[in-house]
């Protein structure tokens, strides 16, 4: 209590308040939710330094010339009061003196929430009007990537698949919010064959927004779980808008992913195109082999047969490797096309990445952030062999009043694979999942790790030859 | 439930000093605190001698930069309490601080450490220490008394002369006559207790000899001359255990046979890279410079196996040891080279490669720490008598 209180007036109290704005992207919402939720300013930036940018530079120099300014001042009633009996001086004086953390960590917001409106907002508005005009005019196959998780996944995968033989252009990295799509839109020449575009949802009517832009001739839905539900409240919310998709594209274009069981109530009727481990588009996948450098399968349909190897691991990669392969073949590319693209796929980095240490393998997917992603990686460390498994997570951000549940399941999850050790970290999820855990009769190994980044630096020595270490989810310093 | 108190020892007055800091911060105190089970002191011996424990000494910058003499300034030295147990006492500016040491965890590389000296001082202080106890640190770490325990187990060992400085300085002729009468070329000169290779040469030529003896009597008062193997694999061998042995894998310095590794090769060059003389580096060793395991043929892996087991046995280790051996490939024989009671780093990547992580590492040897303690308490130290009312 009292060192909170004293960080406050710490010397680098006003380069954590730039950092804490750094990285929340200066949005006055996430940054001001952090602001309250911190107990003690000095030890905020703990996993990164604040980056010394232009924008960071001018900001803290404003911070300190306003904090300055403001104990001046104080100072100068406190002494008027003492000097000239004005009259509750040394009192305003002293608050003043006092209150310059507070004040100053609020008023550094105004300017960026009156730029935002002011100059940000209609410039980017003005880009994506123009991006509209773009993307109404494109030839080729528009293709939305749309759900609340696997969406980069699912576009890199498609790009890989097919860009060996038509010209495919795609969202870059996870730029997926309609500014970076008016960005993308400026990049295309016009004659791609393929246009992907990812949708990055987050809130209630986003992904509608996005359709009215990018006017997509094709939908994959990758998934619904519960994510955002700080603004979307309910999964069954997240769901409409994830499908709202729909209604700007023809219905024998949409294609779902049958293995996320919160899309079952909008596939159930046999509407769309599913796709899971079993096949799409009328192609069976058959004699699966699952190892830790990569999955094979084989994808049949009438007398066409194709042998698959991709880089990618899990069993729940082979609904969506299907489906690109079934896409490629619906726009034309060849078995041995096909099956070059998918021999070229490898996981993307930190999502379900393995790599050696120290003889261990070590599966990184700190990029996950759902209970889908979870179900899938718990799946994988169940099916692959290992003198002792170790399961390492600091589990979900962003799951709303639902946090305590989802926890929970991933407890019960992780139980059901039975690792040796599970190492959670010392947050504000780890009672829930302790408890999935405990509901599931988890007795094994649970360690609660107090330093998530000591324990990541020094994994190697937590680890031997014939371990698999599945490592999923990361926490930034905003979350705790 | 409170959580022992494991005193890690490091430092000391030890040409292998900085060696011992790397051993303690990354192969023994991160491991310890990472298994969540123990409270970790760092108890750290200044070059100069003195003691001192705190949390300063588990961040390798205070070792990096000027920072250390500025910290030894401030932090006051510890001293040592025996109350039937080992508590460190610190005295502050305004208070008396006393832990309590359940388990004392010596990372101590050399003399003043690894030699059996602080063993002892457990030993007085009735505390459980993990690793060998004083008389098997003290053979081990004489090389020339580890080799007659050796050949008096029967176990095979280069010919060698030994001698002390003084004997030496006395008649050096009569010495260099005799080595060279005895012994066969290549040579190795060795001091007699001193680890990391250093003041070690291989000597190819007899005008070369009184050099390379007078470089290991520098650093040494006793030293060794022995032959040198032919068709030589160096191998060496981490053992854990106090009556049940557990072997790690048997490792492979990659060197050809007029090879060996100097102290430079081992730490200055992060291991990578050549030994004297232009071996190529390594493939897969830790550091990078050795084959792990290494690679002989099954028959001679075991028997290497077994003697590296012998020796431990032979010499009285407990906790764990390192078995250097050096194996002649064409008469498929088995030489005792020496023994380490403290391996660098705790050959912490070979036990990694042979299954045991590092946390499982350091856990199993505080176990085996406490293990003999509770039989050794198990064991009766005085004797009544009327001895003393006659008088």
């Amino acid at each position: 209590m009292i060192r909170g209180l004293l960080s406050l007036y710490w010397w680098r109290y006003p380069n954590t308040l730039v950092y804490m704005l750094q990285s929340t992207e200066y949005q006055a919402k996430p940054y001001l939710v952090w602001f309250w939720q911190t107990k003690d300013f000095s030890r905020v930036a703990y996993r990164r330094e604040l980056n010394h940018t232009k924008a960071a530079r001018m900001l803290l120099w404003a911070l300190r010339l306003g904090m300055l300014a403001q104990i001046l001042i104080g100072l100068t009633f406190i002494y008027a009061w003492y000097y000239n009996d004005m009259l509750g001086g040394w009192q305003f004086g002293l608050g003043l003196v006092l209150a310059y953390p507070i004040v100053w960590a609020h008023l550094v917001v105004l300017p960026l929430v009156l730029g935002r409106w002011a100059i940000v907002k209609p410039k980017q508005q003005r880009a994506i009007h123009h991006s509209e005009k773009v993307f109404a005019k494109h030839k080729g196959v528009v293709l939305a990537v749309v759900g609340s998780y696997g969406k980069t996944s699912m576009k890199e995968l498609l790009l890989t698949v097919l860009s060996g033989s038509k010209k495919v252009a795609a969202t870059p990295a996870n730029k997926n919010v309609a500014i970076s799509h008016a960005h993308f839109s400026r990049t295309l020449a016009g004659d791609e064959d393929l246009v992907i575009i990812e949708y990055g949802e987050s809130a209630p009517g986003d992904v509608a927004r996005f359709a009215a832009v990018t006017h997509p001739t094709h939908a994959v839905i990758t998934g619904v779980a519960p994510a955002h539900l700080d603004h979307y409240k309910t999964v069954e919310r997240a769901a409409d808008d994830i499908f709202s998709v729909t209604k700007f594209v023809e219905r024998d274009n949409v294609y779902v992913n049958g293995e996320s069981p919160f899309v079952v109530p909008y596939t159930s009727n046999g509407s769309y195109a599913v796709y899971n481990r079993e096949g799409v588009l009328g192609w069976k996948v058959s004699d699966v082999k699952i190892e830790i450098t990569g999955t094979k399968f084989t994808l049949s349909k009438g007398k066409r047969s194709i042998k698959l190897h991709s880089g990618l691991l899990g069993g729940h990669q082979i609904g969506p490797l299907s489906f690109a392969a079934a896409f490629a073949a619906e726009l034309g590319m060849t078995d041995a096309q096909i099956k070059e693209g998918v021999s070229r796929t490898a996981p993307f980095e930190h999502r379900m990445q393995p790599y050696l240490m120290g003889g261990a393998w070590i599966i990184d997917d700190t990029y996950n952030g759902n209970i889908e992603g979870i179900r899938a990686g718990t799946s994988l460390l169940k099916e692959l062999p290992a003198t002792r498994k170790i399961y390492v997570s600091p589990g979900l951000v962003d799951q709303g009043k639902a946090g305590p549940q989802v926890h929970a399941e991933m407890g019960r999850l992780i139980a059901d694979v039975s690792p040796d050790i599970v190492v959670l970290m010392d947050n504000s999820a780890a009672p829930d999942i302790l408890r999935g855990l405990r509901d599931a009769g988890f007795e094994k190994e649970v360690i609660i790790e107090d330093d998530p980044l000591g324990f990541y630096v020094n994994l190697q020595a937590f680890v031997a030859a014939g371990d698999v270490v599945l490592m999923q989810n990361d926490w930034t310093d905003n979350y705790a | 439930m409170k959580k022992p108190t494991v005193a890690v020892v490091f430092g000391s007055r030890s040409t292998e000093h900085d060696i011992s800091i790397l051993t303690a911060l990354a192969s023994v105190i991160k491991p310890l605190e990472m298994s969540k089970k123990y409270n970790v002191v760092a108890v750290y011996i200044a070059k100069d001698g003195r003691w001192f424990a705190g949390s300063a000494f588990k961040n390798v910058a205070v070792f990096q930069s000027e920072r250390l003499e500025g910290v030894l300034s401030k932090e006051q030295p510890v001293s040592l309490l025996f109350n039937n147990g080992l508590t460190l006492v610190q005295n502050g500016r305004f208070k008396r601080t006393e832990t309590k040491v359940d388990v004392v965890f010596p990372a101590l590389h050399g003399t003043h450490g690894e030699d059996g000296q602080v063993m002892a001082i457990c030993e007085m202080a009735n505390v459980p220490y993990v690793g060998c106890d004083v008389e098997s640190s003290v053979i081990a770490m004489d090389k020339v008394l580890a080799k007659q325990t050796a050949i008096a187990n029967d176990i095979d060992t280069p010919k060698y002369v030994s001698f002390d400085k003084r004997a030496y300085e006395l008649s050096p002729r009569q010495w260099d006559d005799r080595i060279n009468k005895e012994l066969k070329y290549p040579l190795f000169v060795k001091p007699a207790h001193l680890g990391s290779s250093i003041g070690i040469t291989r000597v190819t030529d007899k005008k070369d000899l009184a050099n390379a003896i007078e470089v290991a009597l520098h650093y040494d008062t006793k030293a060794l001359v022995e032959e040198g193997v032919q068709n030589l694999v160096e191998v060496t061998l981490p053992i854990i255990g106090n009556d049940e042995l557990r072997p790690a894998l048997l490792e492979q310095p990659l060197l050809k046979s007029e090879d060996f590794f100097d102290f430079e090769t081992k730490y200055m060059q992060g291991g990578k890279g050549k030994g004297k003389g232009g071996a190529k580096g390594g493939k897969q060793g830790a550091q990078g410079y050795s084959n792990l395991p290494a690679e002989l043929p099954k028959d001679l892996y075991a028997k290497a196996e077994a003697t590296g087991l012998s020796v431990y046995r032979a010499l009285g280790c407990e906790g764990t040891a390192r078995v250097d051996m050096l194996v002649d490939t064409k008469s498929k024989k088995v030489y005792f080279n020496e023994v380490n009671p403290l391996p660098g780093s705790l050959y912490a990547h070979n036990w990694s490669q042979a299954g045991l992580s590092n946390v499982n590492l350091t856990d199993r040897l505080v176990g085996l720490a406490l293990e003999r303690f509770a039989k050794k308490e198990a064991i009766t130290t005085s004797f009544a008598t009327n001895y003393l009312q006659q008088f």
